[in-house]
């Protein structure tokens, strides 16, 4: 069904012509519209009422497969939008019911919208994330302690020993990602710190201690992995992975309350930061990052804004 | 509009060995629940003092046993530990992990 006039909203951006979009597949299928909006531009697919309706949409999003295919056309769009200036991802599952209504989202937060657009200009997303890494010999190590009683007070001994040694590695690890999050967060103009994922999501055995987001100028990147490897060295019981550039998925939250009830289930990955604090309030400039260690209750605007397209 | 196979999108498909691999798995997550809290609060009394050495040495030994019957049962099952884990979601896993 390519006939519907619902919107999935996959990003806002300053300027855009559909003609650059050309080629662009959104989800749902449909072709990419760039949609003007005073000076802002809403970059939206239309997808079929019927099946992007609240329940029903609530029932796709349940459904791994559908949700991964969403995703990864979102995200193909955010990221092309993205390289052509600065954009405001939309949080997956934006959908406006028509047109009205899309002019209306957006209309009503242009000035927030455009906030933190500027902050967001010539800026990228970096992802740390810090597992740590398992001493296998720990355990065995202290299991060599005086030699008292037969094999069963010897298991207890073990066991204690390796209860011990579990939890010091999981605090060493626990206070190495707080010093990390802490060093880099120094760095970058804003940052975020997202629960860190579970490993049927990592995909990795180690636990993941840190899952952080940092939003940084171009110019910075270098700056940044070199930081990156030092920290990594001075913290042994880490392995440290960086990714990115993203676009700034973690610093531009676009929220609406019709799209409250069919968020994909990841809420917690961190729509709640700066980007809410602009769009919710327009009085207030970028918001807080409460959990930063910036620490000036404006990470974003720290940074400085030139204002500048790519 | 649908049919009715259709229309059961949570319908479970019942085949033997899987449902006796899943109940296994159940029941052996209880249990290495057990065992685990059984360990930490003999290492407390442990702690206390409240044991003589031989209780030490007996409760010890029956902890080890467990531990080894647990291993076997498991691996008849083909279960490897993190499958006798519980995610709690917000409340994280039932057993520690590591």
């Amino acid at each position: 069904m390519s006939d519907g006039q619902a919107f999935w909203l996959h990003g806002v951006t300053r300027q855009l012509r559909t003609e650059q979009l050309a080629g662009l597949t959104g989800t749902g299928g449909g072709p990419v519209e760039a949609v003007r909006v005073g000076d802002l531009v809403a970059v939206v697919a239309r997808v079929d009422p019927d099946g992007y309706a609240e329940a029903a949409l609530h029932r796709n999003l349940g459904d791994l497969h559908w949700l991964e295919e969403a995703a990864t056309a979102h995200h193909r769009v955010v990221e092309s939008v993205w390289r052509l200036g600065p954009v405001l991802p939309a949080r997956l599952a934006t959908v406006y019911r028509d047109g009205p209504a899309l002019h209306a989202g957006v209309h009503d937060r242009r000035v927030a919208l455009r906030t933190v657009l500027d902050q967001l200009t010539d800026r990228a997303e970096w992802g740390v994330k810090a597992y740590a890494v398992r001493s296998a010999d720990e355990a065995t190590e202290h299991s060599a302690g005086p030699v008292g009683g037969g094999a069963g007070a010897a298991y207890l001994r073990r066991r204690r020993a390796a209860l011990a040694a579990g939890e010091a590695a999981r605090q060493a690890a626990a206070e190495g990602a707080e010093a990390v999050h802490g060093a880099l967060a120094g760095l970058a103009g804003a940052a975020r710190r997202h629960r860190p994922q579970d490993r049927s999501l990592s995909g990795v055995a180690e636990p993941m201690v840190l899952n952080g987001a940092y939003l940084l100028p171009a110019e910075r990147a270098a700056e940044f992995a070199e930081l990156l490897r030092v920290l990594g060295a001075r913290h042994p019981a880490l392995r440290l992975e960086l990714t990115g550039p993203w676009p700034p998925y973690s610093f531009a939250g676009l929220e609406d309350s019709e799209t409250e009830d069919t968020e994909a289930g990841n809420a917690e990955t961190g729509n709640a930061g700066i980007g809410n604090a602009g769009i919710e309030d327009e009085s207030t400039g970028g918001g807080g990052t409460e959990d930063g260690g910036t620490g000036d209750g404006g990470g974003v605007e720290a940074a400085g804004v030139d204002g500048g397209r790519r | 509009m649908l049919s009715p196979e259709q229309s059961r999108p949570g319908r479970v498909e019942v085949d033997r060995d899987g449902v006796e691999r899943g109940l296994a798995g159940l029941v052996l997550t209880i249990v290495e629940l057990l065992r685990q809290l059984m360990e930490r609060q003999a290492l407390r009394r442990i702690d206390q003092g409240d044991l003589t050495d031989e209780q030490i040495e007996r409760v010890g030994s029956t902890l080890m046993a467990l531990d080894e019957q647990m291993t076997e049962l498991r691996e008849h099952f083909g279960l490897t530990p993190e499958d006798l884990n519980l995610d709690l979601g917000p409340l994280g896993p039932l057993l520690p992990r590591d």
